[in-house]
């Protein structure tokens, strides 16, 4: 005699199959009522069961989906010498079982089922399988309670073989289902080992679809990936090299979409295929077999597309299953975190190459800059250079053409970066080159436009330019300028601040430059600022200028003749950084001061004192000694 | 199911029942059954062996359309069994409704 009871424990099993229906779930609850109140349960715990029973009929046949409306919901009653135990099976697609709920409010019309069914059950598991749940309720049984063991009343042979039968079918099924979710884990945690850790993105992706067509029984795969800044699908990876079609332009959002891939991309959900019913010049998918079916999955990290994978099957077969759906879902997912995952990366190995060349630039136009400058007896040379970026367009010079003349540059290039920086230090160049060429600042600053117009106007730049040639023994300057910012004379006196405008169009604007220079004298005591228009154009956080009125009364307040150049320049340097009050710097600065350091010589001889200059093209001169000087009144 | 109105009383009994089947149409043939000028209703629970949250959402149904349609009207239970009275108590409902034992 096949037994499946336990032979201390027999218990007696009542189990009831209805259609999913409210009245037939009442009519269950009913039926198992009598078979419990004939194994001498209370009424207390008869009137419990019954509820139990019948809250969880209802709830079978109320959340059912449509598939699972066809289905029969089962509900059994087991009588124990111990406890009674209910068992309803639903189809539904399943809940998360809450933990202990409290007592809803008593004003509330529904959802008291859960409830109850907590109260009154000494014990309540919920299993959820795929497409099928069960929810077990346990009720402990009193000493009062008769309990009739179950060799009074002898189970049938015929029903012991249906009910192991039936058990043997269920648990067929449930190893089935371990023995998926179980490879379906170790594809998972394989694939978790491996994330953030592997670069090789293809071999990931490879090994992930191989164990997806392997756990899903499929027969092919298709992954696309939407390359950094293109609207394009890419094939990425494919089951057969015939897979690897041409790239998928992805138009617009409300575009009608002529394949599979395209439309699960831009819907963002998944969509099915059926090579059956595609047009196969419109359709990617259908070199994967003339009657393949399958289905289209986005890859999303959080609201981001990173692309689609398509798989499926060959031959008109069952389709997936829910639970291949469920892995097809997560592995996906998991495609998407590794994909988003090491393009992350490489940006950030990108991002840091770009961060180390720009700081290289910076050192290299740090070290073009003239340091330490020129020096001439009685005289002193100070200049300042920030950049708003790494690199800049702004840049300053002094060239010494002999013991007692120079010329003094100052130059913007248009806008900022590495393009900007580039052409800084060819100007640069370029004028270090044709310095001793001629002392006439307008005849050099047309030389210059010559040289640069054509590089210039090929890529739509300019380049302002001042251009100061200084004779410090005749006390005189010739200064032009190619549209740069005046430059400021400083003198003592009554009116110690002047401008010297000088006019002239840009380089790089026209092929022949028009461009006047102007003969100044030198005051005596005297110096010169020359600066770039990121001074006067600086912004602070309400939005006001510097200004040139406010930069021009600053060095009448300031600006002591004769004088120290670099406390001058420092203390430039802090009025305009004072003046930002911690806004950004909007453009690049640069400014260069000649101040006369003490009393004027007249004709003595000065000699120049240049220092160690690697990048220098001139000749190297002796170095001056300072020489006792009487200071003007 | 038996109703009965006399004068401003709407008593309801012989009620097998308060089940999902049927609370729905228990609660519409009270509720059609109000008169205008209703000041009690009283439910006879003596031979009602069975009720669901279904039913307890019938009975809220008419302690709400009681309280809001018709003026402040008094709802009373009657005679409950111990099983049925210990429900309205685990889910509360008994602070909402009159519960009497004759």
């Amino acid at each position: 005699m096949i037994n499946y009871f336990s032979p201390v424990d027999r218990a007696l099993t009542s189990r009831v199959a209805f259609r999913c229906d409210l009245t037939e779930a009442r009519a269950a609850a009913r039926t198992l009522r009598n078979f419990l109140a004939a194994q001498g349960l209370d009424e207390e715990s008869l009137f419990a069961c019954e509820l139990c029973l019948a809250e969880a009929g209802n709830n079978a046949v109320e959340y059912a989906d449509a598939a699972g409306r066809d289905k029969p919901v089962v509900a059994e009653v087991s009588c124990h010498a111990s406890q009674t135990e209910l068992r309803v099976t639903d189809h539904t697609p399943g809940f998360e079982w809450p933990g202990r709920l409290a007592a809803p409010a008593p004003d509330r019309v529904r959802g008291r089922g859960l409830f109850i069914i907590q109260s009154l059950m000494d014990d309540v598991r919920y299993f959820s399988g795929a497409g099928e749940n069960i929810l077990l309720m346990r009720k402990k049984r009193t000493q009062q309670q008769q309990h009739r063991p179950g060799g009074d009343a002898p189970v049938k042979i015929e029903e012991a073989h249906r009910q192991l039968t039936e058990c043997q079918q269920t648990i067929g099924n449930m190893a089935r289902e371990l023995c998926f979710r179980s490879e379906s884990l170790s594809a998972i945690f394989r694939c978790c080992a491996e994330l953030g850790q592997t670069s090789d993105l293809e071999g990931f992706g490879q090994r992930l679809l191989g164990d997806l067509l392997h756990l899903t029984s499929a027969d092919w795969f298709v992954l696309r990936l939407i390359p950094p800044k293109r609207l394009q699908l890419v094939v990425f990876a494919a089951s057969a090299p015939a897979l690897r079609g041409h790239p998928l332009a992805l138009p617009p959002m409300d575009s009608p979409a002529p394949s599979a891939e395209v439309s699960a991309a831009l819907t963002r959900g998944e969509v099915p295929f059926d090579a059956r019913r595609a047009q196969p010049a419109a359709e990617p998918l259908c070199m994967a077999g003339p009657d393949s079916t399958g289905l289209v999955h986005p890859l999303l990290f959080g609201e981001t597309l990173v692309g689609t994978l398509a798989i499926g099957q060959h031959g008109a077969g069952p389709g997936f299953s829910k639970l291949q759906l469920e892995v097809i879902r997560t592995f996906a997912e998991f495609l998407a975190i590794q994909i988003a995952g090491t393009r992350h990366q490489e940006e950030q190995v990108q991002n840091r190459l770009v961060a180390h060349e720009l700081e290289i630039g910076r050192s290299i136009q740090r070290a073009l800059l003239p340091a330490p400058l020129p020096q001439f007896a009685g005289f002193e040379l100070a200049g300042h250079w920030e950049s708003a970026r790494q690199v800049g367009g702004d840049f300053y010079d002094a060239l010494p053409l002999s013991d007692h003349s120079l010329l003094l540059v100052v130059a913007d290039v248009m806008g900022k970066g590495i393009p900007a920086a580039m052409f800084a230090s060819i100007t640069r160049s370029l004028v270090r080159a044709l310095a001793r060429q001629s002392q006439q600042p307008a005849e050099l600053l047309g030389r210059l436009n010559k040289l640069l117009y054509a590089e210039l106007s090929a890529v739509g730049m300019f380049i302002t330019a001042q251009l100061v040639f200084v004779d410090l023994s005749r006390r005189e300057l010739i200064a032009a300028s190619a549209g740069h910012c005046p430059l400021l004379l400083l003198s003592t006196g009554s009116d110690p601040v002047r401008t010297l405008h000088t006019t002239g169009t840009p380089l790089g604007i026209l092929p022949d430059m028009v461009c006047r220079q102007q003969t100044a004298p030198l005051a005596r005591p005297g110096g010169l600022l020359l600066y770039t228009d990121g001074l006067t154009e600086a912004l602070n956080s309400a939005g006001e200028r510097f200004g040139q009125k406010r930069l021009m009364e600053w060095l009448r307040r300031h600006c002591r003749l004769p004088g120290r150049t670099d406390q001058l320049r420092d203390q430039l340097a802090a009025e305009l950084t004072g003046f930002r009050a911690g806004a950004p710097l909007r453009d690049d600065q640069a400014f260069l001061l000649l101040t006369e350091t003490s009393a004027p010589v007249g004709a003595r001889r000065r000699r120049v004192r240049r220092a160690k200059n690697p990048n220098s093209t001139f000749p190297r001169q002796r170095v001056a000694r300072p020489e006792p000087v009487s200071v003007p009144v | 199911m038996k109703i009965e109105h006399d004068g401003q009383k709407l008593s309801i009994s012989e009620i097998p029942e308060l089940s999902t089947v049927n609370s729905a149409l228990f609660r519409d043939e009270v509720q059609a059954a109000m008169p205008p000028l209703l000041g009690m209703i009283e439910i006879d629970l003596s031979q009602t062996r069975f009720v669901d949250s279904c039913g307890l959402g019938a009975l809220f149904s008419l302690y709400k359309a009681a309280g809001n349609g018709h003026g402040k009207v008094a709802l009373r239970l009657l005679n409950p069994t111990p099983q049925v009275q210990q429900l309205f108590e685990l889910t509360q409902m008994h602070q909402l409704f009159e519960i009497a034992q004759r």
